[in-house]
């Protein structure tokens, strides 16, 4: 049955089909008890009810009897035709309750009663009372009272006894009834507790059976699980038939133990197998061990190994290199000694070595072993017996193993020599070939420092360069930071030279101690920045407020490649120089332009004057005459400034003659006394004659400037004394004035072109600041000096000096004069046999003396004999050991040949070259060689040799220039 | 009857400007240099300074800025001569304080003109 199986697969079912039944059962008892309580109540109700009912009928019927029999009697007493009419009404009345009662009638004794309440009824209403009726209204009294006395009387008084007793009888029907139900109940009380009795019963069937078949069965499992888990054997007991829980978790328990009994079984015997594994392992343990120590050591060995190689990658500096190889190899190889040597260089280190064994290996390296390792090309072994000095106290013979490992560089030459030396025991093949691989690395290594090395110097070169040159450098990055400066670039900004100061620096940072340096002005920067971004062609002149220097700044942008732009240079030029130099040409024009401007102004003037008024003679005399001298004055100007010009260019070419100079400055005296007014001008002299050897008006104008300056400078008038002296060979001309005076160290500065002293006392006092620039000149160039001695606010002493000569014959020309002396020394250097001969001939006629010769080489070698004179420079020489403009240039740069004039003489026409290297003249063959005399003579003169004078009588024929 | 005080180092020109003046019946003082100038015009009350620029000892813009500042009462006109005839010249010194400018070489009659034209202004 399928319901029954589906229970007892489950106990929980099972107990809940056992509930059920309980609940079942206990519901029918209590129903089926509660059914017959009801039933019996209500029967009993019932029939409680139809006696009542029949009693009320009964009591109703009787007085409604006893009303008719009253309504009779009444009737029949008081004649009352209503009593009658209610008589018969009670009579309907009666009829009806009779049916009624009909109904009720169930048992015999209610029928009978029923049949005699029928029979009364009958009487009474059928046949007494209308017979009363009709003898009443017939009036028969009698009648009607014999009616009554025939037994109307006694027959209701025996209905009436019977309507007693019949009442007694409901009554105790009724009672019959109470008692009957009180039994029931009772009854009923007692089948319920027999029923409760027998639930119990049930209950504790059911308790028996849950223990029964779900308790033991857990507590044996329990027992049993218990027993198992304590390790011991058990029997268990199968319920197969149970279906339920119970019934598989034996099943399932029972398997279970079983797996678990082989599984133990199973693992008993892997356990076996296991504990001879183990034995196994135990045995591969111990080799591991062995194994591990060996690992240790291979990676002490590659610790070492690292240590080496660490040292070569880190290294820079060559001895540490060096020594750290030395050592970590010794290590490494388990070397007793070694030492490594680099081949190019002395450069070497060593461990356990001397100094003298040292010295020794690197001496006899190159007699042997150098050249066995540059055949073998890798390491060797060779193996020796030890010395005495390294055998120690033993007695016996012992070796060592030297083992020579060559470096290779790049270029598979040897770049240093290795050895190491083993007192106990040889080298391996295996570790021979690691020393190669390792040599390699070291060759690696010395090369990486060997190029470094080299990178140091070019960096060092290049940077000394830089620093060399004289103009500021400096190259920016395009972010504005510092790539690179030289040391000028620092000093112009920064405040030292430690020019690592800058480098590097970020655009802020650097601009910020740039702008301290020159105190705040940004224009510098700000043309910088702009360059930077903007690649502007345009050069920037600065000028620094606190030192006054001025520089030209100018940036040119820097590519690598052509493509990438790295940064952009900056060159900073000191143009302080130029630019005063600049400044004081403009000014000098300036000046000179204004000193221009006043006498034309006057000869303009006062010619609209004379052309526009009319004016007496004497006015227009006056006029003219100052119209006269200003034009002159203006010659005069005009002139000073040709010199000077003259003298910028190096033309001034002098006259020299003889000359008194007391007359001259007479003159120049008078000449100024016109126009100096407020001054005393005295000429004081003890000589007859003073002469000197000058060119007239040179020298005129030399008196002119330093006295018309007397005048000048002392602008509130005083005495200019003028006197003429000798001194040694020397005739001097001293000019003095109480003028303004020189501040001390303005003296220096005073002969410089353009330079005029300027102070709040001398308000650019008039002149072009050329008079004494001219002055100087003019003197120099006669041999002479001038002195200056001033005290400021008292006035001002210039001497100047010249060369005395004696007026011995005078001769008119000076080229006769030369032509006498003879000892001018002429060079002539020329590989034209024939033209030398006919230049020297020539040169010679003239009074020269005159060597020849044919190469550069031998021309250089004379001169540092002896200078000469002069020099006759043919630029094609065919001697390919020095050509002409070598030796020119040769020549021009020594300190004791550059002055030494020289004529080139050539077919070459160069002329511009030989100008710019310093030639006196250019003569382009062919020439006419007395314009070569001619040149050669002029030259000299020029020359005047530097302050020698030109002794046109010689006194002593020997005299010689060299002085 | 106005009066004229001329500051000028070189002597042909003074002669020069004092010629040209004197036709007109001013009264025309001269100075060397700017320092006799002012001490002239402390002593004398003047209408027209004419002034060089490039004097020793004191210039003739410092006596403009002397006059200008020093002396405000006095209220005379300022003419100055100058060789430097660039326009930025004529500003600095017009800015200084001086009325007019004439550079060097002047015309005398057109400085005469120019005399006549002041004083009619005033």
């Amino acid at each position: 049955m399928k319901v029954s199986s589906y229970i007892k697969k489950s106990i929980s079912r099972q107990f809940i089909a056992l509930i059920c039944f309980f609940i079942l059962l206990f519901l029918f008892g209590a129903g089926a008890l509660t059914g017959i309580q009801e039933k019996i109540n209500a029967r009993f109700i019932a029939d409680r009810q139809k006696i009542i009912n029949k009693r009320a009928l009964t009591e109703e019927i009787e007085l409604h009897f006893n009303d008719a029999l009253f309504n009779i009697r009444g009737y029949l007493a008081f004649d009352n035709e209503e009593l009658r009419e209610q008589v018969y009404r009670e009579e309907k009345e009666i009829i009806i309750l009779l049916k009624q009662f009909k109904k009720v009638a169930e048992t015999e004794k209610d029928q009978e009663m029923y049949k005699k309440m029928v029979l009364f009824d009958e009487y009474v209403f059928e046949d007494a009372f209308p017979k009363a009726v009709s003898y009443y209204e017939t009036g028969n009294t009698d009648e009607v009272k014999a009616i009554a006395n025939n037994g109307a009387t006694s027959r209701i008084n025996n209905f009436k006894q019977e309507l007693t007793a019949y009442k007694k009888y409901i009554d105790g029907k009724l009672n019959g009834l109470v008692t009957k139900l009180e039994s029931t109940n009772s009854k009923l009380q007692f089948y319920f507790f027999a029923y409760i009795l027998f639930l119990l019963t049930i209950i504790y069937i059911i308790g028996r059976m849950m223990v029964f078949k779900i308790g033991k069965p857990l507590t044996d499992f329990a027992a049993a699980a218990d027993e198992i888990a304590k390790g011991e054997d058990v029997e268990i007991k199968v319920e197969a038939k149970r279906q339920d829980e119970l019934g598989i978790l034996s099943v399932a328990f029972s398997k279970m133990y079983r797996k678990i009994q082989d599984k133990e079984q199973d693992l008993l015997a892997q356990n076996e197998e296991l504990i001879a594994q183990q034995d196994e392992l135990h045995a591969q343990q111990s080799e591991l061990e062995e194994v591990l120590e060996k690992v240790k050591q291979n990676e002490e060995s590659l610790y070492r190994r690292n240590r080496l190689i660490n040292g070569l990658s880190h290294s820079f500096n060559k001895q540490h290199l060096l020594k750290s190889i030395v050592v970590n190899m010794s290590e490494l190889i388990g070397a007793d000694r070694g030492i490594i040597v680099v081949t190019e260089e002395d450069a070497f280190a060593a461990f356990g070595v001397s100094d003298k064994g040292a010295k020794q290996f690197r001496t006899f390296l190159y007699e042997g072993m150098y050249f066995r390792l540059e055949e073998e090309k890798g390491p060797f072994i060779i193996k020796k017996e030890l010395g005495i000095s390294e055998k120690g106290y033993h007695e016996e013979k012992g070796y060592v193993y030297d083992l020579y490992i060559p470096i290779f560089s790049s270029a598979n030459s040897i770049a240093a020599v290795m050895m190491f030396s083993r007192f106990s025991d040889r080298f391996s093949e295996f570790q021979m070939d690691e020393f190669s691989a390792l040599a390699k690395q070291i060759g690696l290594s010395l090369d990486t420092i060997q190029l470094f090395e080299e990178t140091e110097r070019a960096k060092e070169l290049n940077q000394d360069i830089l620093n060399n040159v004289q103009e500021g450098i400096q190259l920016i990055s395009i972010k504005g930071e510092i790539l690179q400066v030289n040391a000028q670039f620092c000093e112009m900004f920064g405040q030292s030279k430690n020019w690592q100061d800058f480098v590097g620096k970020s655009w802020d940072a650097w601009t910020k101690q740039v702008e301290a340096a020159i105190g705040g002005d940004s224009s510098l920067l700000a043309y910088i920045e702009n360059a930077l971004q903007n690649q502007s062609e345009q050069s920037f002149t600065y000028q620094f407020e606190k030192t006054g220097k001025v520089i030209k700044v100018y940036a040119e942008d820097l590519y690598r490649d052509e493509v990438v732009k790295i940064g952009t240079v900056f060159v900073y030029r000191d143009i302080t120089k130029e630019y005063e130099v600049d400044k004081m040409k403009s000014e000098f024009v300036s000046t000179v332009s204004h000193e221009l401007r006043t006498p034309l102004a006057s000869i303009l003037g006062f010619t609209e004057l004379l052309i526009n008024r009319e004016l007496k003679k004497e006015r227009q005399q006056k006029y003219l005459s100052t119209i006269y001298g200003e034009a002159n004055r203006l010659t005069l100007l005009i002139n000073d400034f040709l010199d000077v010009q003259r003298m910028e260019a190096g033309k001034q070419t002098y006259e020299k003659k003889y000359l008194e100079v007391i007359p001259i400055l007479k003159k120049i005296v008078d000449h100024q006394k016109v126009i100096a007014v407020k001054h005393q001008i005295t000429i004081k002299t003890e000589l007859n004659e003073a002469v000197i050897l000058g060119d007239k008006l040179k020298i005129e104008q030399a008196f002119t400037n330093i006295i018309g300056n007397a005048i000048k400078y002392s602008p509130k008038g005083g005495n200019i004394h003028i006197s003429i002296y000798e001194e040694a060979e020397s005739i001097n001309i001293s000019v003095q004035d109480e003028g303004l005076g020189i501040p001390e160290g303005e003296i220096d500065k005073l002969f410089a072109k353009f330079y005029r002293v300027d102070n709040s006392d001398r308000r650019k006092i008039g002149g072009t600041g050329l008079g004494l620039a001219i002055v100087q000149e003019i003197v120099n160039a006669h041999g002479g000096k001038i002195i200056v001695q001033s005290q400021l606010g008292e006035g001002s002493n210039f001497t100047l000096s010249f060369p005395k000569v004696s007026m011995g014959v005078q001769t008119a020309h000076n080229e006769e004069d030369i032509r006498e002396k003879n000892s001018y020394h002429i060079m002539v250097i020329e590989d034209d046999y024939s033209l030398a001969q006919l230049i020297t001939q020539e040169l010679k006629d003239f009074g020269f003396q005159v060597h020849y010769y044919k190469s550069g080489q031998a021309a250089l070698t004379a001169i540092k004999e002896s200078l000469p004179d002069a020099i006759v420079l043919d630029i094609m020489l065919e001697e390919d050991d020095m050509n002409g403009w070598d030796m020119m240039k040769h020549l021009k740069q020594q300190q004791k040949t550059k002055d030494i004039p020289i004529v080139i003489s050539t077919a070459l026409d160069e002329k511009e070259k030989g100008y710019a290297l310093g030639a006196r003249d250019y003569l382009v063959k062919p020439y006419r060689t007395s314009e070569l005399s001619r040149t050669i003579m002029q030259t000299l003169l020029k020359t005047g040799k530097k302050g020698q004078i030109l002794i046109p009588h010689s006194e002593n024929n020997e005299t010689n220039n060299a002085k | 009857m106005k009066r004229i005080l001329i500051a000028e180092d070189e002597e042909i020109l003074r002669m020069l400007i004092m010629d040209t003046l004197e036709e007109e019946e001013y009264i025309v003082d001269e100075a060397q240099d700017g320092e006799e100038a002012l001490e002239l015009l402390q002593k004398y009350q003047y209408d027209l300074l004419i002034l060089d620029y490039m004097m020793p000892i004191v210039t003739g813009i410092e006596v403009i800025e002397k006059v200008r500042h020093d002396m405000k009462d006095q209220q005379q006109k300022i003419l100055m001569l100058s060789a430097k005839s660039q326009s930025f010249e004529q500003e600095k010194v017009l800015n200084a304080g001086a009325d007019y400018f004439m550079a060097k070489p002047f015309s005398p009659l057109a400085l005469l003109a120019k005399v006549e034209e002041i004083f009619n202004e005033s």
